[in-house]
């Protein structure tokens, strides 16, 4: 079970041994992961999504450097981009394999455990500040029992050159692997940078990967963040990530689901200044009797806020889409626009989908839309290809490509939009 | 010059209610609280067959069982149910053959409604069948109705003459297990209307009843069963108003519907209870359990409700489409002022193949009100070819209203085309601005916004109903809206 693991981990903490600052922390996360326990689906949060594959399943955490990290990077596809790469096994850092191309020294390209003492100022000003542990109790588990992760300052009015991708490698080739990654990253004011998060898993082993990512960016910062995940056969990844917003700031996030036995992704946006401008983008591909669960939550906490919201998913097999997409426009954010739309494509009769846009309005001046499809592919284009000569599975593979565009097209790496048509040819 | 619009909205803020009046009858009343005896009691009095009571007592002893639900979108203070009278009846019994014998004192109280029977019987051919709290009182068009074999009466005189129906039928679209307040009124029901269409007969007229919260302290507990046969049609109408209170009063209510194979209901409601003072205090909980089942294939169940009144109101009318090609529709269109609470919505649950379902909600929130859209759309796995369109949305009147939507999407198979729509928005200011260059003032312009903006639910309303629907509108937001 789970739970005994995770117990039996935290008492490793604390018994003096790796007793440290930040334990206090630790305890009082797993404190409050012990009053709530795992999520179920009386929870309303998690109503249609059932975790008990990770719940009744065996994991390890562990610390074992395998030998063969090297080659797995060599060969992904991300390498190819000319970027900063962070390199992370099991949540374990790889100084030796990261690349760092910025000759601006100014900008802090490193893991969270060497913040914690390099730039203790830095990280107790941020860390754990937003992506709150009390409602959610994985955020609270992965602040007890986190690993390590990437931590990425970039300075005010700092403009990397490259992007930065932060790889985390889940390799469960001996074991059932459980890994607890934590990212924090900090745009200081007026800077523009690229984030790739990548998740990719080796072996064929289980594994259950719950991360939390928090992103501060400050006023008049510019932010492209892009989540892949791509973790194969008996992965099950929760994923929490929290932005917090100041006034003038504008985000393009776009989230990649490739696959995974069970993905659960909570993406937050807090907007808490003035004119900030969020665009949130998803796209999932599943098949088998996969399930990925898309939560998002936007809060409008002050006027003059824009945020446009599109999920797209196309379904096969037995494969399951949650989708529960929140605005909520607080009091006095008033001109808020918000948009929000969820759309699916059932390619079998065994697959589900349960969708859920969800509109929480306290304010009055404002324009919000929200809307969800779901459904086949349209019969008309179908026909109007058919009827030119072009074979079935062809039409098909071509109305999907046309469906998923709307989204690929916001990516602005093409190494990325690349892996994605790749990826959608595999799997159609 | 047009008035500024804050001072529209303290118009429309303080606007009274209009309808609120006490009329003094003696009343009979159970003793206060609900137990096991308060059921007995309710049953006997109604000289009720001995499988009733078995029924209503299964209820109860489910209720006890039952918590109250706590994920709704709103806070009500705790309901004390030892402080309730569940069951009151005008004390003197009347036998009636004509309006002359009812109680002088009653046809005053329609009067003052605007739904004198006299005038009803002589312009509108509406047959009513009046509930004055829990007893009905009056039934008019009986005959006429009876030729053509229509079952047009109270819960209780149906029970005594056509016990086979209700047997077979209550209980059967919302059983008394189904939720807290269900289960509560499947125990301590007092009275209702029951209707019964033949097969193969259209409902000569519009159906309706009058429902009429009077006596202090008196929770409503109304049960109406509807059951068409093959073939037939029937439109039901329901409205309410209530007098003045100052203490919460608790409606619970259970609506069931059964459609047969071809078979079509139209249910509507315009709902107009006391909703409390500006303060909030005061007004009626209405938790009402509504639900239609199109049993068999090609039937239809069609909603359609304006909500107005009550402090909380707290429903979902719901259709069960199991009959392949079924078709159900809800249309909703409610209005909530100074600290009135709405959470309502429809369900459409999709079992047969080839069925449609279509949702068009509007809500207007004024005030320091809170106006929530919560719905369900459910295909079954087997639900062949289920088609949905669902639309709903918000309008926004002065800064401390609020506007919430939440839709349930679930999907079982790939055939199913289904679509939602919402969008939430301030009352236009361009279109106020265009009425006023015209010499249209904001008043009469902020009224003819939100009708265009209710049409689509007005117009499925029928003719008789779309007046008084109209009416209550103005009630509601009246000095802004028309």
């Amino acid at each position: 079970m789970l739970a005994e693991i995770i117990n039996s981990n935290f008492n490793r903490y604390a018994s003096g041994a790796e007793k440290d600052l930040f334990f206090e922390t630790r305890k009082q996360a797993f404190e409050a992961f012990e009053t709530m326990g795992f999520p179920t689906q009386k929870n309303e949060e998690w109503k249609y999504t059932n975790i008990k594959g990770v719940t009744a399943g065996s994991f390890e955490m562990s610390d074992e450097r395998p030998a063969h990290a090297k080659t797995i990077f060599e060969k992904s596809v991300l390498n190819e981009i000319k970027a900063n790469q962070l390199i992370f096994v099991n949540g374990i850092f790889y100084p030796d394999l990261s690349i760092l191309l910025e000759k601006d020294k100014s900008i802090v390209l490193t893991n969270l455990a060497n913040a914690r003492t390099e730039y203790s100022e830095l990280f107790n000003r941020h860390f754990s500040k937003y992506a709150k542990t009390e409602e959610h109790s994985l955020n609270a588990l992965n602040t007890a029992l986190l690993n390590d992760g990437a931590f990425i300052y970039v300075p005010e009015g700092v403009k990397p050159e490259y992007p930065v991708i932060i790889n985390h490698y889940i390799d469960s080739t001996h074991i059932n692997v459980l890994v607890q990654p934590r990212n924090l990253m900090v745009i200081d004011k007026g800077a523009e940078i690229t984030l790739i998060e990548t998740y990719e898993s080796i072996g064929f082993n289980a594994s259950y990967t719950n991360v939390v990512s928090e992103i501060y960016v400050a006023e008049n910062a510019h932010l492209e963040h892009y989540k892949v995940q791509q973790q194969a056969g008996e992965s099950y990844h929760t994923n929490f990530t929290q932005m917090f917003q100041e006034s003038n700031t504008s985000i393009n996030q776009v989230t990649l689901t490739l696959d995974g036995k069970l993905v659960r992704n909570n993406l937050h946006f807090y907007m808490n200044g003035k004119n900030c401008n969020s665009l949130l983008y998803g796209l999932y591909i599943i098949e088998k009797q996969n399930t990925v669960d898309n939560h998002t939550r936007v809060d409008h906490a002050q006027p003059n806020c824009f945020s446009d919201e599109k999920y797209k998913g196309i379904l096969k097999d037995q494969s399951t889409a949650i989708f529960n997409g929140k605005i909520i426009v607080h009091l006095d954010a008033q001109k808020t626009n918000a948009y929000q739309r969820n759309q699916n494509v059932l390619l079998s009769d065994e697959a589900v989908v349960n969708t859920k846009p969800q509109l929480e309005i306290f304010a009055d001046d404002v324009k919000c839309t929200h809307g969800a499809t779901i459904g086949q592919l349209d019969e008309e284009p179908m026909f109007y290809l058919r009827s030119r000569g072009i074979p079935e599975n062809e039409a098909r593979k071509m109305l999907l490509n046309a469906f998923a565009d709307e989204i690929a097209e916001r990516i602005k790496i093409p190494e990325l939009v690349e892996l994605l048509e790749k990826k959608i040819e595999e799997k159609l | 010059m047009p008035e500024p619009e804050s001072d529209i909205i303290d118009q429309v803020v303080s606007q009274d209610y209009k309808y609120g009046f006490s009329t003094n009858i003696e009343m009979e009343m159970a003793s206060i609280g609900l137990s096991e005896e308060t059921v007995r009691y309710i049953s006997k009095k109604k000289n009720e067959p001995d499988w009733m009571l078995e029924w209503r007592l299964k209820a109860y002893k489910h209720w006890l069982k039952l918590d109250e639900p706590k994920w709704q979108n709103f806070e009500y203070p705790k309901i004390n149910y030892q402080e309730i009278y569940f069951y009151a009846a005008p004390k003197e019994k009347i036998k009636l053959d004509s309006l002359d014998q009812v109680d002088p004192e009653l046809l005053k109280t329609f009067e003052k409604l605007g739904i004198s029977l006299l005038e009803q019987k002589r312009l509108t051919g509406v047959a009513v069948d009046a509930v004055f709290d829990s007893v009905s009182i009056a039934t008019t068009f009986k005959d006429q109705l009876r030729e053509k074999g229509v079952i047009f009466c109270s819960i209780s005189e149906a029970l005594k003459e056509h016990p086979e129906l209700v047997k077979k039928y209550i209980g059967s679209v919302v059983p008394q297990t189904d939720n807290y307040f269900a289960a509560l009124n499947s125990a301590v029901f007092s009275d209702g209307s029951f209707v019964y269409i033949p097969k193969g007969v259209r409902c000569p007229m519009e159906l309706s009843t009058y429902f009429r919260i009077n006596a202090e302290k008196t929770g409503q507990f109304e049960r109406t069963l509807i059951i068409a046969d093959e073939g037939s049609y029937v439109s039901y109408l329901e409205g309410c108003t209530a007098p003045m209170r100052d203490e919460n009063q608790l409606h619970a209510a259970v609506v069931e519907l059964v459609a047969h194979e071809k078979a079509e209901i139209k249910y509507s409601t315009v709902q107009n209870w006391y909703p409390g003072d500006k303060e909030g205090k005061g007004g009626i909980f209405n938790f009402v359990t509504k639900r239609g089942l199109c049993e068999g294939a090609f039937a239809k169940i069609s909603w359609t409700q304006v909500e107005t009144g009550s402090a909380i109101t707290w429903k979902y009318p719901s259709c069960i489409l199991k009959g392949d090609h079924s078709v159900g529709e809800f249309f909703s269109v409610a209005v909530t002022n100074n600290c009135q609470v709405a959470d309502t919505g429809t369900k459409m649950i999709h079992l047969g193949k080839n069925t449609k379902s279509r949702i068009v909600s509007k809500g207007i929130s004024a005030g320091k009100s809170h106006n929530t859209y919560r719905g369900l759309v459910k295909v079954n796995k087997k639900a062949i070819g289920a088609r949905n369109h669902t639309q709903c949305d918000s309008m926004l009147i002065g800064d401390r209203s609020g506007a919430h939507t939440f839709p349930y999407i679930e999907i079982g198979n790939k055939s199913a085309q289904v679509e939602h729509e919402a969008s939430t928005s301030k009352i236009g200011e361009d279109q106020i601005f265009y009425c006023n260059q015209r010499g249209i003032g904001t008043e009469a312009a902020i009224g003819l916004i939100v009708n265009g903006f209710c049409r689509e639910v007005l117009n499925q309303l029928p003719m008789e109903f779309a007046v008084e629907a109209q009416k209550l509108l103005a009630v509601s937001l009246e000095g802004s809206v028309g």
